[in-house]
């Protein structure tokens, strides 16, 4: 067999089906056995291409007001924005939620001040859970409000542990599934959270210093 | 992360979404399309080789699909429905461009056999046990329109011969030269790319 014939029989011997004429020429034939070594080797790392691109999302959201338009989505329609909008505006209520559940704690908990007649009222703080403050940014961010009343305190400690669990959670959401923008949304809504408490309180400091 | 705070869809299996989804629940749509998505876009991107072109079919295949999952069974598994619905979405825009499902072999018959031959002493020139996966998309996007989809029905997507046969519409011998083709000739482009990375250095 010469180099012409067994390149003729390639594909099949690719395929698996070879002949002892064919195993006695690649044996003898470098250019021959080469050949057979590169093509097996695109032939095998074709497979990874199969998932190699990530689509834009715009083909989701013209796909879903589609499906909405001729009736294939049967559920009332929120809005034709696509469900990403929709868990994104969900999940930055939490932290908007969170900056103004601390506002209102820092408020409640200001002193009185001369000529203001309404008693401050006595609101229960539930207890911090009890998490350490570990980072130093943490460690920093409770040393700026260590001077203010014992309860604000505790507030801001209990905001930093539950910004620091969100992270916590979204981030073990990004190792499961790196690719999910779903939970990369809800990380980066979670150092969001963390940062309106950071700065919270430094604006807090801010003004008491003026 | 508790179970409460885990999104819901990742709870879905495939069969329950295609369940919910034939009751018209968008989380199911988009959970399914979510499941086979980059799939099928990568499908159609390396058979248009156009991304624009690449964003329209997978949606027209994905619609495609969502209109007939009613009449969805079990009988095959669904992503085999899905990737077949896919493939000839592509086909059938491509047969609309006018552009070639199957190489011509007339025309570049003569010249592939001389590169085969020349290339055959050039041991020294092997892609040396390694394919960088990017520089393999690329070569493949550089095929003619033809060979590539051959390539990519066969070597990427996995069909048989006989499959892609009946799909396209030409001979299992004539797929099978054409795939030996493709593959010659991404060896040259691979051969050409790296002969010109190592120019660089």
């Amino acid at each position: 067999m010469n180099c012409l014939q067994f390149e003729n029989a390639l594909s099949d011997y690719l395929e698996g089906d070879s002949t002892s004429e064919q195993r006695a020429h690649l044996n003898s034939c470098s250019a021959c056995s080469g050949l057979l070594a590169d093509l097996s080797l695109i032939s095998s790392e074709a497979s990874s291409l199969r998932e190699f691109d990530e689509p834009s999302i715009r083909i989701w959201n013209s796909l879903e007001a589609q499906l909405r338009r001729e009736g294939l989505i049967k559920q009332p329609s929120r809005s034709l924005q696509p469900d990403f909008f929709h868990r994104w505006r969900t999940a930055w209520a939490i932290p908007v939620a969170a900056a103004l559940l601390l506002a209102a704690g820092i408020k409640l908990y200001q002193p009185a001040k001369i000529g203001d007649n309404q008693p401050v009222a006595k609101q229960h703080i539930p207890a911090a859970p009890a998490v350490p403050v570990v980072s130093a940014e943490d460690k920093e961010i409770m040393n700026t409000v260590a001077s203010r009343p014992p309860a604000q305190v505790a507030a801001y400690r209990n905001d930093l542990a539950q910004a620091n669990s969100f992270i916590r959670d979204a981030q073990e959401a990004v190792q499961n599934d790196p690719n999910d923008i779903y939970s990369q949304q809800l990380l980066m809504n979670a150092y969001e959270q963390k940062q309106m408490v950071y700065r919270l309180a430094v604006d807090q400091n801010n003004e008491d210093e003026q | 992360m508790t179970d409460a705070k885990r999104p819901q869809r990742n709870k879905l299996s495939e069969q329950e979404a295609i369940e919910r989804a034939k009751q018209g629940d968008a989380g199911a749509f988009q959970f399914l399309y979510d499941l086979h998505k980059r799939r099928v876009y990568s499908l159609c991107l390396r058979m248009t080789g156009n991304t624009a072109s690449a964003e329209d079919l997978t949606q027209e295949a994905f619609l495609q699909l969502f209109r007939k999952i009613g009449t969805f069974r079990g009988e095959s598994a669904f992503s085999t429905w899905l990737h077949r619905m896919a493939v000839n979405v592509v086909l059938m825009q491509l047969r609309k461009k006018n552009l070639p499902v199957v190489p011509i072999d007339e025309t570049t018959e003569g010249e592939d056999e001389g590169t085969i031959r020349k290339e055959l002493g050039a041991a020294d020139s092997r892609l040396a046990g390694s394919i960088d996966r990017l520089h393999l998309q690329r070569a493949v996007d550089e095929l003619p329109p033809g060979y590539r989809t051959i390539f990519v029905l066969h070597d990427v997507e996995g069909y048989e011969h006989n499959e892609i046969a009946a799909m396209i519409g030409c001979s299992i011998g004539n797929s099978k030269s054409q795939l030996h083709k493709a593959r010659i000739k991404l060896r040259d482009l691979l051969r050409v790319n790296r002969a010109e990375k190592a120019g660089k250095r």
